[in-house]
């Protein structure tokens, strides 16, 4: 236990120094990597502790940047509350499609809510305040391009930190045991007294809501937005790749996944422009064919990639 | 025009309906969405595609090639790969076929880039006038092929020894292994089917639509609705939402903007999923 924490503290130390050790570029890749930390570690509440696969999760980070990028130009409201807006929206879209769809079960969910986040692209796409399909300019932060490339690292580091430590505690509290019941077995957790629904809706609330404002910080930092870009569907897609990697229903699993995923990334996608995306196929269809047991156990028994290395490299001494 | 729009939208909905047969088949029978099948769409008409360019073979007569080609793509990935991965959990099916069609997507991008790419047979500015009515010759062919098509699915599960193994793997898996089925090879021979069916929408699909490498991740949304609203595990319940899709798209374009036709769709993809989520024809197998 001693070690782990001083592991983490090294890491995190790390963390917190990198604006001073790297240049800018290292910087918005960290700063990118960090953001898919939190995107897997979101999808990990509703994905890895309540076994509920949400394909059109990219809904809520699309409606975050809309959110942010609505109030700002058209309100001249400052970033903060607009984020704070941002999230309280996509978790309030979240509650509405949650009283919809979590009646729905397995793939019948994941595609429910793919078609929910569709529409929700179709009507932005529509829209007159949005822009519609020319999309949005933000107002940019001002200062130099070092201090903002540092803020928003600090930023994504700060909401990495929070959402740590909120899934680290939901792995030990009353609320997470309720969450894993109904991944466990849903109907058997019912008939235990947990009311299933609420639940369901409450995890997927919480994963709305930093999925959310992980949304209006990239609309912010990137300071244009359009539909088919925060909309894509290879939000979610990623998120779940990051998730199985890493493990989960684990606490540090998709922060693993998203620095092993970002680090592939820019040693191989980022040389090979034309095949970047069949690259990313590749890797993705590797992952689930060739450690299916492993895959499968990460989901259902709560192991991850880690734990799975530790084991053979214990085994090999 | 109204009477019109309907006409269009029968027409528009058979090629639906030929699309989502496939989809609809491989997840009632095996759990699997295949989010890869709107690729096989894609791949079957760049094969039309190219059948009309090189050797001028008719879009309508290309269809058995592109159906073979299609059912050994799929027969091949099913049996080597996917049937690995078959009874493991819906998240590790569903991400597999998105890697798959990011995949497809990118090497059909290789091969024939991002332009848009269509056909012009010679009769396609030929119609017939019924009434007040104009009936496209190319249209009025797509419908008449996609309902013999799916005439012909329909024979094929219900009369031939290999769709009544499908049907009973569908059923009964483990009763099915004890009769004496080769259930990974009915697995890999029904993704073949399903794939063959998106190649055959995929040559129909050639004469009235511009397609590029996207095209498949655009078109798997339709197919998902299709699957939807029939409901999973009956022919007629994909026929019926084919059908019904396309007709509700093109009367929807008469009286609201047509930017709004692809979102029409995906409300009742939603309306659907939350009054009747077993589709409204759906069973538990073929």
């Amino acid at each position: 236990m001693i070690k782990k924490i001083i592991v983490l503290a090294i890491l995190l130390l790390a963390l917190i120094m990198a604006p001073l050790l790297v240049g800018g570029f290292w910087i918005r890749i960290l700063t990118h990597t960090l953001m898919f930390c939190v995107l897997a570690s979101a999808l990990n509440i509703i994905s890895g502790f309540t076994g509920y696969a949400p394909f059109g999760n990219m809904a809520f980070f699309g409606t975050g940047a809309y959110t942010v990028a609505v109030l700002m130009n058209h309100a001249s409201m400052p970033f903060l509350p607009a984020l704070l807006l941002a999230g309280i929206i996509s978790m309030l879209l979240s509650l509405v499609f949650g009283a919809l769809f979590l009646r729905l079960r397995g793939q019948y969910f994941a595609l429910a809510t793919t078609g929910a986040a569709e529409a929700i692209r179709h009507i932005v796409t529509n829209m007159r305040i949005t822009g519609g399909g020319q999309g949005l300019t933000l107002p940019q932060l001002k200062g130099t391009p070092v201090f903002v490339n540092t803020y928003f690292y600090y930023f994504m580091l700060l909401l990495l930190i929070v959402i740590t430590v909120f899934v680290w505690n939901l792995s030990k509290n009353r609320l997470g045991y309720a969450f894993k019941a109904i991944r466990a077995d849903e109907d058997a957790a019912n008939v235990m007294g947990i009311n299933t629904t609420k639940y369901k809706i409450i995890s997927w609330g919480f994963s709305a809501l930093f999925t959310g404002v992980t949304g209006g910080i990239y609309a912010y930092w990137f300071t244009y937005i359009d539909p088919p870009t925060v909309f894509d569907i290879m939000w979610t897609v990623k998120m779940f790749v990051i998730l199985l990697i890493g493990g989960a229903g684990t606490v540090f699993g998709p922060i693993l996944g998203a620095f092993i995923i970002e680090t592939l990334s820019e040693l191989i996608w980022a040389r090979f422009l034309y095949i970047h995306m069949g690259v990313l196929g590749t890797i993705i269809i590797i992952v689930v064919m060739f450690m299916p047991k492993g895959i499968i156990s990460l989901v259902t028994e709560n192991k991850s990639l880690f734990k799975f290395l530790q084991n053979k490299l214990k085994k090999k001494e | 025009m109204l009477l019109q729009a309907i006409i269009n939208g029968l027409f528009f909905g058979a090629i639906y309906a030929t699309m989502g047969i496939g989809f609809s088949l491989v997840w009632g029978v095996m759990k699997i969405v295949n989010v890869a099948h709107g690729s096989f769409i894609m791949i079957g008409a760049y094969l039309a595609y190219e059948l009309f360019r090189l050797y001028n073979i008719d879009p309508f007569l290309s269809i058995p090639f592109t159906m073979l080609a299609l059912f050994i793509l799929g027969y091949l990935i099913q049996r080597y790969l996917l049937n690995r991965i078959v009874r493991g959990s819906i998240f590790i099916t569903l991400t597999f076929t998105f890697g798959l069609q990011i995949l497809l997507a990118n090497v059909c991008l290789l091969i024939w880039k991002a332009d848009f790419r269509s056909i012009r047979v010679s009769y396609a500015g030929s119609s017939l006038a019924l009434g007040g009515l104009v009936i496209p010759v190319v249209r009025l062919g797509i419908f008449l092929t996609a309902l013999v098509l799916t005439g012909l699915f329909y024979l094929f599960m219900r009369k031939t020894k290999v769709g009544i193994a499908i049907n009973a793997t569908s059923f009964n898996f483990e009763g099915a292994k004890t009769v004496g089925i080769d259930v990974m090879n009915i697995y890999a021979i029904t993704y073949g089917v399903g794939a063959a069916l998106a190649g055959a929408a995929g040559s129909l699909i050639v004469p009235i639509m511009s397609i590029n490498p996207f095209t498949g991740g655009q078109l798997v949304g339709r197919v998902f609705i299709v699957a939807i609203l029939g409901g999973l595990g009956s022919t007629m319940g994909a026929l019926v939402g084919g059908l019904l899709l396309g007709l509700v798209e093109t009367i929807a374009t008469v009286f609201i903007p047509s930017s709004y036709q692809e979102l029409v769709g995906f409300a009742v993809f939603i309306i659907i999923l939350v009054f009747r989520p077993q589709g409204l024809l759906g069973k538990r197998f073929y």
